[in-house]
This record gives C-alpha cells, structure tokens and sequence, in this order.
C-alpha cells in the first residue's frame, strides 16, 4: 500500500453538487483547506442541468456557473474528478482518514482545449446521460456545454480503443496509459453532500415509462426546456411532433407505499407548475395539465408563482393516475379518479411527463468504518439533532448538507450547506483551541 | 484613454440572441478603434470563456474589457474577477446589461431590441475609455456581531458565531428569551418540548464566554458600515435586583392586584403586572410590566428585590456586522373573521396549544367539555381578497401535530381538518398519514369558497362544500373551532426601517437572491436568518441561521474589509467650501479643511458611501463620485443617442 | 412598418439607481413586460446623486426626455433622498424654463425594486406624451 498518495486537508466534502459546492466555499472563505470529490467529470450536481429555477425564473445555468467557477479557481479548494471516497475510518477527534479511489479520464485536464475534435472523430455513439438520454453523444466526448471543467473525457466502457480520438487531438493531451489513481486523505472533518437520486419510474410499469415513447420523465422535460438543450424545441421522442397536450402526472415514485417511498418529494409540484409555464411560453398553442393530488407550493413566492400559472391557462386535476395506455398514433389515454367529482375517467394527452421524486443517494454510509454512519427510515442520512443541529450526524465531526438528508429545493440546499459549514467551524475550532 | 478594448458579446444560449442579433452588435463595437478585440460567446460565463478571456486579457494586453450579457447583479462580479485574474485591474471592467433590458424586455421588436444593445455596448465602451485603476479601501474590522432576536433563530446564531470566535451581543426586544417556540409544547420529529429546546440552546449559549445577553433591549440608532457599525442600544429596565430569592418573589406576584391578559398564552389566560412568562422562564427572573403597573407599591412592600429606581440604559456597542433574527407575529384574525371574537368557541392555532397544554384529563374550553374540533386552514394566508397571498409553509404540519398531541391526550376527542390542500411537504408526510389513520377526518374547498363558521342556537356548526366527496355541503357541529393561522411579518419594524432592509412582495424581509444568497441583504454586513426572512419551520430557521452566522463571520473573520474606493473627490481648484456638501451628507463624509490658506471640503474615505448627494448641491460643480464622473456620464449620453 | 415605428419613437434616458431600481427595470424584462427600445438606462448609485447638467447635456444632445427612477423611500443611502430627488428635479426644470426649454421633459417617479409594471406604465405614457408634444 505503499504506492497510495497520502493527501492532507481541514475538509473532505463528498459531492460536488450546489450543496457541496457552497459548503466548500463557505471553509475555504475561512482559509481552511478543502478537498472536494465528486464522481462525475464535472461540477454542479443536478442544478446546472436545470432549465430555469421556480419561482423567479432565472436560468438555471446562469446562476449555477458563477459559482461552479468560484469552486473551482478558489485558492483553498482542490477537486478531484471521478472519484469516490471507498472507506472512511474515524481514527479519533479530528482524525479521519479516507481511501479516495478516482478513476482515469484519459485526457489531462490542463491540456484539452475543449476543440471537440476528438468528438467529431470517434466513430462510437452512446446515449447522453447528461440530455437524459433524448440523444446520443461519442465515446471520446465533453460531458456537455457548460460542464466545468470543460474538457474531454474518454469513456473507456464503450470506446473502441481505435485511436482515432488520440490521433487528431491537436495538443496531445489523451492519454490511454492512465490508470487508477488511489489516495489516502487525512482530514480532520467529513462533510457529506452526496445529493438524491431521481426515483426510476420503470418501477411503476402501468404508467407504461419505457414501454411508450411519449411517456417521458421531468428530467427529460427540464433538458428539452433548457438552454442547452438537444433539439431547440420540445419534441416528443415517439415521431419528433411538436406536442400540443401535455399532462403531469404528480408524485411519480413519491407518497407512494407502493414503490416503498411514503415521503413527499417537495419539489416536484413546483418544478412541473415551473415548466408548465415555460412549455405554455415555448409552445403557445399547446394544453398543459397538471394531475395532482395535493399543490405543496409552500415556500418563499411559490403560490403566487402558482395562482400566476392557473392565470396563464395551466389546467389542474385533482386525479389518481390509475394507468397509461398508448393509441396507435402515439397518444397516450389517461385512466384517473377523478377526486372532484368522484368519477373515473379518460383524457387523451399526445405527451406525458412523468413528475418524479427525490429519492436517497447514501452508499456512502457504507464507507464509514466502524461506527457507521445512521440513515433515517427512507434511506436519507439521518440528522442526529434536528431542531437545533440539522446538520450533525452520529458521528461527531461528520456533517451532512442538502438532499442527503431529505428532499428539498435549492434555497434549503444552499441553507443546509450554511449550516454544515457552520457546524464544521465549529467541530474544527474545537481542535484548535 | 484607452485604446486597447476587449469586447465579448454573450449569447445567453438563445436567452439573447434569439431576439438580438448579436453578431451584428459585435460588428457595430468593432468599429470604435479603441476596440481592439470583440468576440462573440454562447455563454460568457461559462468557465471555458472566462479563460478565453484571461488569456486574450493577459496576453494581448488589453486595458480595459466589456462583457455584455444579463444583468450586472449576476455576473458584474464574475467578470470583475477574471479581469483581475488577467491582471487587469476590475476597475477597467464595465458591464452592459443587454438580456433583462435589451432581448427580454423588447423580445416583441428584434430590431429595436438589437438596436438598442448596440447603443448599450458604446456606452459601456465609452464608460470603459475612461476608466481608472482604483484600489480598495481597506479597514480593519470588528470581530464582533449583534444578533437581535434572541428566539431560536437568534440563540442558534449567537452560539454558531460564539463558537467561531466572534463576540455576540444577543439583543432582544422582550424581557425573556426564547420567541415563539418557548409558547409551544410538543414538537414534530423529536419529543422535545419547546421548553426543552430552548433550555438546551439558552444553557448553551451562556455557557459561551463570547456572548452577552441584553432583555428588554432595542437597538435605537446606527451608524457606520459593514466592519465598523456602531450601534445604541436602549436597555429597558425589569425594575428587578439581579441577585433575587424565589420565595419573595412569589408573594409580590401574589400581592399585585393588577390582572391583565397573559399574552404569552395569546390571552387566554391572565397574568400580574408583575409576572414570569411562566416559570422557568429565562431569564429566571419576572419583570414588572410598567404599562400596566400602578405603583401601588404592594409588591415592594412584601419582596426586596423590587427596585422601582431602575431607569432606562443606554449602551454603545461596535460591531463588524449585524444578524437580524427577528421572527414573526401570528397572523391576529379580523373581527368576524370566520367568527372570530363574534362566535365564543372560535380560537387560533397558537391560543389551541396554549390551551392544550392547560388542560389535563380533559380539553375543557370556557367551561364546556370539547370532542370535536373543527380546524380551519389558511387563516391570513393564501388570501382571495387579503393582501398575504403566500403559504405559510408550518401551519399544515403544525395543526397536524396539534391535532394528533391532542387526540392523543384526550379521549374520544374528533378532529375535523377544513383545508385547501394539505401541504404536509417531505417527510411531513408521514404526520398526515399517521393522522388519517387515526381516525381524523379531512374536508377540503376551494380557494374561493372557503367554509362558512355561524351560529345556530347555542351550537357552532361549520359548513363546506367538499370536493372531497364530489362538492357535497357537508356540516360538522363544532364544540371549538381552531383557526390556522399563518405567519406574517413583525409588524413593528423599527429594526427594519432602521437598517433599511428592503421587504419583499410579502413584506418579509428579502434576500439578495431567492436562490443562491438566501440569508444575506442589500445592505453590506447585514444578515437575516429565520421568519424573518419567511416562514419557516424549526429545522429551516435552524438551517437559516446557521447559515446567516456562517455568511457573517466570514465578512469579518479576516479582520479586515476592503471598501469600495468609488468614493466623491473634490475638485480642490474649484471648491470654495460653502458647506452644501456637509449638509447634503448623510454620513458625515465631508469637513472642511484647510490647504494652503484656503478652505476647502475633503472626503473621509471610509465613511463615504459613494451615493453623490454630495454632488448636484455643489455651486461650483467641484465634486465628482468616482466611476460616475462627467466625462464618464456625458460621454455614455453621446454614445446612447449617436447614430452611425 | 415596425422599424419606422421605432424611429418615430421619442428617445428617453432613464437615470435608474443600482439596488433599488435597477432591480425593477431588470425584473420589467424578466417578466417580458414590453416597453419602447428607444428607452435607455444609465445606472447611479442613487436618485439624488445626478447633476443638472448630465440631464441637459442628455436632452441636448439629443434625447427627447428623461426620466429619474428614484430610489424613493427605499434609498440604502437614507430617506433625505426623497427631497433631495425632488430638490434637484425643480431645479434642473426652472433651469429648463430657463433655456426655453419644455420642463416636463424631465419627469420623475419612485420606482421600487419590485415596480416592474409601474415602471414599464411611467416610461409608455411619458412616451406618448413626448411623441405628442413633438407634434
């Protein structure tokens, strides 16, 4: 084990989303040294894919890539890609030490000019994850436009090791001799901002997701609305038609025993009002509805970001989604109880966005040695005083910031990052004095 | 001037050029043979463009830089900041706003909106030619931080900013600490009691050498800036000896012959004018309430400790930074509102759980026995007519608890939930579904039709159409009736109007940005955590304030500021010291001073503000603010109405 | 015809303050509250900072009118902005009587950092009015 790199940090975060993110920015702003690892190739988490953000409407983009670039050139903080912290064992008070596995990229950073070349001359094609899927991308490929750093990436998994990438990049810069890279990190605290994952709606075969190609998820909606987005308009997967009908089905994977997720997802019922207005402005002829069983539109300005949609034409149905048929021509028939007026029903919508929940992200429990760190009962990393310290865990000097704990947006995120990085302060100054 | 400009036009990813054309914009710029570069960029600030401008900055030695995309409380500082990093000093970098007040507000007319982003970009270039490299100013700063509002929020943050090496002057407003939680019994997610909690955090926070508590206590002037505030402070006195015995002290509550409504208990309950909020209550110590006292002198006769000699303190204290934790009011129902005060069995959420914690074996309300409830939802929030339009986020899951802490002390206790769609959000959740499995029933309306509460004979009946069971007028006879009241801002502001917190839509206080900078304000070194901000609940003001401590100490942890030098400056051939100036200034930046055997105004750097007030009452036009001078200004004018 | 309906259009400079209405006159393009491009802003640190002779060299120079979106009672700088806004507008309008000049050319309202729509109201009816008075 000898060969490991053994790196020194005040701070591990884990998770370089909005909230690890500005929780590493708040310790670096204190002069403390900080170590960011994030499993992706880039920065930003789920926000920088968003479209625009309830209820002001700002351009998700706009405001994620700011402070993406204040991580990354902050003089206190380190990032390393690809990465993943394997084992962290708690050796004692402000003592840990973390087995930090990253995985090669093939391309050094520092070099890559982002000129897309290699891009253009690999001859594999896989489906984009980051488009969610609505396209493909190469082997050899920049995860998307906006992606910080923006730089190549060979995905090893399905390149054909042909060489054309190396062959026409202009500055040398892929490299297929680099291998797994493994760091021994000591730290003296851990802070966790490891975010959700989107609940998976093939879980839920009568809603026919997978099945029917009109039956799309918020995600895929929130890339077809975005500013870098694959096709410059919304199109609906099945034939490439402008949809002119869309229906929200609500609380997809959430308030829902059956899937085993008895929790509300806190978000979705203003991220689907958010986007029905965008799709009314993009598509100024088309129908949105909305199926819903509650409207949780709780926080700073959401009902009146609410009443404003049901202003501008948005149509909600108190409904229970029982199932989703498909017509011939690609339109979908709706089966719901309709809780108004106590009836069953059937509406036809020539696209159907499936409203799906937040659901925990917390593998990373398992790394902790020894004591290991507590989840609650829906999986989330569990708060161990949360009324007045949201951000402790069990283990002292392991802190937990945004999603991790819980669904919530990005105002609460960016507050629990406060907080963790608060608590963090504190936990280090403890050892100082 | 400069003659060497950089000029980078942003296509915001459509945002911009779907309605201006910005290749166009850049080959109008082009033209100004001061503009020695001009690019255009999907996304400006996208990492990959801001290194293409360090480098073209670095490298082609430009000496001033435009970048013209959204608006400058965006990205001013991004730009700023990658100017410096080419070694271009930030201030020869201007930012032109041509998305919220070019392609947006004009996306009906693709012309005029390019046309105008051109002017928009000369101006900025014009503005740039005359630039100057300014340094900050830079200023020691106090370490030390005023919390006002010692409820949670405040007593959270005093004890995050104690901790992180701050002094902590924690200011309330009321004799006893503790706010709003200290009022309620049982809390959602743990089983502590408000009690508890508050004990827990007030044990904390003076067991910390950093921090001094002030009651009865409020901040009465300011002056300053963000690193050196200085604040008075009027310190009510409790008319109290610090040094009390217990025993004493009960019997001139006992002998006080003045009652008047307890508002703790949201005066359902009567106290003396001498009293304890209750017990235990931090500090321990009562306080004589002098609105209500008569001097009678009954009190003094039978404790020691009575001291009616108190007056009035005044304090100064210094601080680096400010933390407003000012909290809420419930919202106070109108008179007849859902008969409120007009019916006897109408009470609010908050006076329910004073109630509740009153009766023992049986809820027992104005001598009769209660079984069922009828809970009113949305009461002063979510209004049709009214003016509070938002939801006030806490009170579906705290009627929720209330309903199931009071059913399960009770028995055989009915819960009737007349909501508009229960907002029971994340793991909340699981309250609302313990409490339909207990039995409690839940109707709903419509925002426009909410349920109707009268009076017939000497039974309460409450009346709904439900569109739970498809728009049936259903009737619940109703032994006491809640009305679920929201949160609405203080309405004193004094601390606000004081400190010139903007408020938002709401009337709470606002944020710089809804998103990303929830807890800092317009007003540098001012900070703002809990209800204060909008409701919350106690794990949310928890989060706020940690995060509003964390966003404070940071302005004030290196002990030093850096201040903007876009200060006045006196023109010393001109001015001929009239004293306008002096008057004009709110600040007292201006003095008059002597040179060479004449008076003349000089500007005390580190206390103007840079508003110019100072300016349009010159005779003599001998000022000009730094960054707005008249060469600056008229040559924009130019720029703005030349035609090419 | 749209491009002639622009030139046509009365030319305004609007002085607008950084925090207070700045944010309102963003928030009218966020919210694609549309007004006449032929309105400009040049951006102060507050209402009561603009000189006389800015607002007459603007409508020397060529625009057709300026209008002042005060801070108001907002002002970060205190509320002596309120008279000292409205001082320096009386007097730059005598000043304006003075030249010969129409005084309503300058116009002046508080603009808060959330009045889009009154902003968007005062810059279209001063453009109608400034359209009518050139006829």
């Amino acid at each position: 084990m000898s060969e490991k790199k053994i790196l020194e940090y005040d701070v591990l975060v884990v998770g370089g989303g909005i909230s690890g993110g500005e929780a590493a920015l708040n310790l670096a702003n204190l002069n403390y040294k900080v170590l960011v690892v994030e499993k992706d190739l880039s920065l930003g988490g789920k926000m920088i894919a968003l479209s625009k953000v309830f209820p002001t409407l700002d351009c998700a983009a706009c405001i994620t890539t700011p402070k993406v670039s204040e991580i990354s050139r902050h003089p206190n903080i380190t990032i390393m890609f690809s990465a993943e912290a394997k084992k962290i064992d708690k050796i004692g008070e402000h003592n840990f030490e973390a087995h930090v596995h990253q995985k090669p990229r093939y391309v050094n950073i520092e070099d890559c000019t982002a000129c897309q070349l290699c891009e253009k001359a690999c001859p594999v094609s896989v489906i984009d994850e980051y488009q969610q899927g609505l396209v493909g991308r190469k082997a050899a490929f920049i995860p998307f436009s906006i992606a910080s750093p923006r730089a190549a990436a060979i995905d090893i998994i399905n390149c054909t090791l042909c060489g054309a990438c190396e062959r026409v990049c202009p500055t040398g810069c892929i490299d297929f001799t680099q291998t797994d890279n493994d760091f021994i990190v000591k730290t003296k605290a851990v802070v966790v901002a490891t975010g959700f994952n989107l609940f998976d709606p093939l879980k839920i075969p009568r809603y026919g997701y997978g099945k029917y190609k009109n039956v799309i998820t918020s995600m895929q909606m929130e890339r077809q609305l975005a500013p870098t987005r694959p096709f410059n308009t919304i199109l609906r997967p099945g034939d490439g038609k402008m949809p002119d009908n869309i229906a929200y089905v609500l609380c997809t994977g959430s308030r829902d025993k059956s899937v085993g997720n008895p929790i509300c997802s806190q978000v979705c019922c203003m991220y689907s009002i958010k986007q029905g207005q965008l799709l009314m402005g993009s598509l100024p002829m088309a129908d949105v509805t909305i199926y819903y069983l509650h409207i949780r539109a709780f926080g700073k300005g959401f009902n009146e970001f609410y009443d404003q949609s049901k202003d501008m034409g948005v149509e909600f149905i108190k409904g229970k989604i029982g199932n989703i048929t498909e017509k011939e021509n690609g339109n979908l028939i709706l089966r719901y109880e309709d809780i108004e007026e106590g009836k069953v029903k059937e509406a036809e919508h020539d696209m159907v966005v499936l409203s799906v929940g937040v659901m925990s992200n917390s593998e990373i429990s398992d790394s902790f040695q020894g004591e290991s760190l507590r989840l609650d009962d829906y999986g989330f990393i569990n708060q161990n005083d949360i009324l007045a310290s949201p951000a402790e865990t069990n283990i002292d000097g392991v802190f937990v910031a945004g999603t991790a704990t819980g669904p919530m947006d990005i105002p609460d995120s960016i507050l629990s990052a406060g907080a963790a990085s608060a608590e963090t302060t504190s936990y280090l100054r403890r050892a100082s004095l | 001037m400069k003659k060497k400009i950089g000029v980078y036009v942003c296509h915001c990813g459509g945002n911009i050029s779907d309605y201006v054309d910005v290749e166009k914009v850049r080959a109008e710029i082009e033209k100004d043979e001061s503009v020695f570069l001009s690019k255009t960029t999907m996304f400006a600030c996208a990492d990959s463009n801001q290194k293409d401008m360090v480098t073209d900055i670095a490298e082609k030695q430009l000496d001033g830089a435009v970048v013209a995309s959204c608006s400058p409380t965006l990205h001013l500082l991004t730009f700023s900041a990658v100017a410096e990093r080419a070694g271009l000093n930030k201030y020869n970098y201007i930012h032109a706003n041509i998305r919220e007040q070019a392609s947006w507000a004009h996306s009906d007319d693709k012309v005029g909106a390019t046309k105008k982003a051109i002017q928009i970009v000369k101006a900025a270039v014009a503005k740039v030619k005359r630039s100057n490299a300014l340094e900050p100013f830079r200023v020691a700063a106090t370490n030390a931080v005023a919390v006002v509002g010692a409820g949670i929020a405040g007593l959270r943050s005093a004890i995050q900013l104690a901790e992180s090496g701050a002094q902590v002057y924690l200011i309330e407003r009321e004799f006893f600490v503790g706010g709003r939680v200290a009022q309620w019994d049982d809390l959602f997610v743990s089983n502590e009691t408000g009690k508890e909690l508050i004990t827990r955090l007030y044990d904390r926070a003076m067991n910390h050498k950093n921090i001094t508590l002030f009651t009865g206590a409020e901040i009465i002037e300011n002056s300053g800036s963000v690193g050196n505030i200085s604040l008075k402070v009027r310190i009510s006195p409790r008319h109290m000896k610090l040094d009390c015995n217990e025993g004493n002290l009960g019997r001139a509550i006992e002998v006080c012959p003045v009652v008047v409504p307890d508002k703790f208990n949201f005066n359902i309950t009567t106290r003396k004018a001498i009293y304890h909020n209750f017990p235990g209550e931090y500090p321990q110590l009562p306080v004589i309430d002098m609105e209500h006292c008569t001097r009678c002198g009954e009190c003094e006769k039978v404790c020691e400790n009575v001291d009616f000699s108190q007056k009035d303190e005044f304090l100064n204290i210094k601080v680096g930074s400010v933390l407003l934790a000012t909290g809420f009011d419930p919202y106070e129902p109108k008179d007849d509102e859902f008969g409120y005060k007009t019916i006897d069995n109408v009470v609010t959420l908050p006076q329910f759980k004073r109630l509740v914690h009153y009766c023992d074996d049986k809820l027992v309300y104005k001598g009769k026995e209660v079984k069922n409830i009828a809970y009113i939802y949305c009461v002063g929030s979510r209004q049709v007519d009214g003016e509070n339009k938002y939801c006030s986020r806490y009170c579906c899951t705290a009627t929720i608890h209330a309903a199931i802490t009071a059913k399960k002390k009770y028995k055989d206790l009915y819960n009737f939930h007349f909501n508009r769609g229960i907002r029971t959000y994340g793991k909340q959740e699981v309250l609302y579904d313990e409490s339909s499995r207990l039995g409690d029933i839940y109707l709903q309306s419509f925002e426009d039709h909410p349920p109707v509460v009268s009076k017939e004979g000497d039974k309460t009946i409450v009346t709904i159409n439900d569109i739970l069971t498809a728009d049936k007028t259903l009737e619940v006879e109703a032994d006491l009736v809640v009305l679920v009241t929201g949160m609405v801002p203080r309405q004193d502001n004094s601390i606000g109007s004081l400190l010139k917190i903007p408020r938002g839509r709401d009337n709470f206080f606002n944020e710089i940005h809804m998103k990303l900078r929830p807890v800092e304000t317009v007003i540098d070194g001012v900070t703002i955590a809990g209800a204060s901000q909008g409701p919350k609940n106690i794990m949310e003001s928890m989060n706020s304030s940690l995060a509003a401590a964390t966003k404070s100490f940071s302005l004030i942890a290196a002990g030093e500021l850096a201040l903007s030098p876009t200060i006045a400056k006196i023109d010393v051939d001109n001015c001929l010291w009239c004293g306008k100036c002096d008057d004009a200034c709110p600040f007292n930046a201006l003095t008059k001073t002597d040179v060479d055997g004449k008076q003349i105004a000089v500007v005390n750097g580190s206390v103007c503000k840079g508003c110019g007030m100072c300016m349009p009452v010159c005779p003599s036009n001998a000022i000009e603010l730094i960054g707005y001078t008249d060469d600056q200004i008229e040559s924009m004018i130019d720029a703005l109405v030349s035609t090419d | 015809m749209g491009a002639e309906k622009v030139n046509k259009s009365p030319k305004i400079l609007v002085f607008s303050t950084e925090k207070i209405s700045d944010p309102a006159i963003d928030m009218a393009g966020l919210l694609k509250l549309h007004y006449p491009p032929t309105v400009y802003t040049i951006t102060v640190p507050c209402s009561s900072g603009i000189k006389s002779k800015w607002i007459l060299h603007a409508l020397e120079q060529g625009f057709d009118g300026v209008f002042i979106a005060a801070d108001g009672t907002d002002c970060p700088y205190g509320e002596s902005c309120v008279d000292k806004t409205g001082q320096l507008v009386g007097a730059t309008q005598e000043l304006l009587k003075q030249k010969g000049m129409d005084p309503a050319r300058l116009k002046m309202a508080a603009i808060c950092s959330v009045c889009s729509e009154p902003f968007v109201k005062h810059v279209k009816s001063f453009t109608n009015y400034l359209m009518n008075s050139s006829n």
